[in-house]
């Protein structure tokens, strides 16, 4: 392999000058100059000043030139900034970036899932290892995400990113849909948007839940499992729980050989997402604030009063919408490992599903 | 922050409180807004753990403060 005749000393100088200008999420960044950028801006039919994201009570705009050059210094190819780019449409979509949900001491970290052609022809990986290293697009998508945040939307941790511990999320999480090994449409074709085109959704999420169920074959009891997982008490900061089920493709078949559609999966989990009152009781989280909405003591001064019912063990419905679980296939099918993405967004809707465009 | 701010840019006189956990955030926005050194009153963290009793206390005692802030030229008995 032959290399280019440069100075080491001078790419750790400019490596160095972007850590002293607080431009890096804690990882070295890759030099961008003025033409690598024009290399970036070229992939994309978009108006380099168009604004994607505004947060105008910090005096930022997320524009088209700020979104790909944290894409450079992330360590994406030029190829890479049309799904940068509908990444970051969707986040705006979803409307919990714009609602400044990063500043927020919950901490939630960016999540897109790529859906079509574009995964294979860019290298993603929806197989084994969905959620871990290695693989480049993957990484430098979602920490191209990440980097717009903290340098394009001026959310530092410390400073405007207030979240109180974050999640590991936060340095990339970005993944695709395994649609190859997957019985069912992508949540992308669901919603439209089918080969040849491509497309991402994007939400913001507090953490990934691993969920091991190697130990059946019912549908029923799978369901079961995800609902538990759903409707932790941890989780419930909020009256109803929400996310996304990723589910690997041999849980997918499992549902699919006994003729359930992605539809009445989620039916199943939603229907089983409930706990009794004493469960929710014991936790402190039976009752619901005047103010903020969110989950707290009966006995609590801000407590919207309520009846305790006459049955403690009767249910309480935590999800209350079939679109508060959304389900993507994802992982190798070599085992019974899913995971559910806990979301804070919207639960009562689909989640924005954009389509990449490109020149 | 950026609403006392923006009141008080508007000619309504106001004052911004936030505990201590969040001085850092406070001091940027007002930077990030153009008013570097803004008065603005901490009150001790947290809140949300904290009896409807102690919250009240917390107040009083902040109050004098408040005022300072306001500028309103009362003393803290007037107000009271």
């Amino acid at each position: 392999m032959t290399v280019p005749e440069v100075d080491s000393a001078d790419i750790r100088r400019v490596i160095e000058y972007y850590y002293e200008r607080g431009w890096t999420d804690g990882l070295p960044v890759m030099p961008v100059t003025q033409s690598y950028l024009e290399e970036f801006l070229a992939a994309t039919p978009r108006d380099p000043d168009e604004v994607l994201v505004p947060l105008p009570h910090l005096n930022k705009n997320l524009t088209v030139r700020i979104a790909a050059l944290n894409a450079a210094l992330a360590g994406c190819l030029p190829s890479y900034l049309p799904v940068v780019i509908a990444a970051w449409d969707a986040f705006r979509l979803d409307g919990m970036v714009t609602r400044a949900i990063w500043q927020s001491t919950t901490g939630t970290a960016p999540f897109s899932v790529l859906y079509g052609p574009k995964r294979t022809e860019l290298g993603f990986n929806a197989r084994g290892n969905v959620w871990g290293s290695g693989f480049r697009a993957n990484a430098t998508i979602g920490r191209a995400i990440r980097l717009g945040a903290i340098n394009g939307l001026g959310l530092k941790p410390h400073v405007f990113d207030q979240a109180t511990q974050g999640n590991p999320a936060k340095y990339s999480c970005f993944i695709a849909e395994n649609e190859e090994d997957s019985p069912w449409p992508s949540l992308a074709a669901d919603h439209g948007v089918a080969p040849p085109d491509s497309a991402v959704t994007s939400t913001v999420i507090r953490s990934v839940l691993h969920v091991e169920a190697r130990h059946t074959t019912v549908p029923e009891q799978l369901a079961r499992d995800f609902a538990d997982s759903f409707c932790r008490t941890g989780a419930l900061v909020r009256p109803d729980a929400a996310g996304y089920v990723v589910l690997n493709p041999e849980h997918a078949r499992l549902f699919d050989k006994h003729g359930w559609s992605k539809t009445d999966v989620r039916q199943a989990i939603a229907d089983a997402g409930w706990r009794t009152y004493r469960d929710l009781a014991a936790a402190g989280k039976e009752a619901i604030a005047g103010g903020t909405g969110w989950r707290l003591p009966a006995n609590h001064p801000d407590a919207i009063p309520q009846e305790t019912p006459a049955d403690l063990d009767a249910p309480v419905q935590l999800i209350k919408n079939i679109e508060a679980v959304q389900l993507v296939v994802a992982g190798a099918p070599n085992a019974g490992v899913s995971s559910i993405v806990e979301t804070f967004s919207f639960a009562d809707r689909p989640p924005p599903v954009v389509k990449v465009e490109e020149n | 922050m950026a609403d006392g701010i923006l009141l008080e840019r508007a000619g309504i006189p106001s004052v911004s409180v936030c505990t201590t956990a969040f001085t850092i955030s406070a001091d940027a926005m007002a930077r990030n807004l153009g008013f570097p050194g803004y008065q603005y009153v901490t009150l001790p963290h947290p809140v949300a753990s904290r009896t409807e009793k102690e919250i009240d206390e917390m107040v009083r005692d902040a109050l004098a403060d408040i005022l300072r802030v306001l500028g309103a030229g009362l003393t803290y008995r007037e107000a009271r």
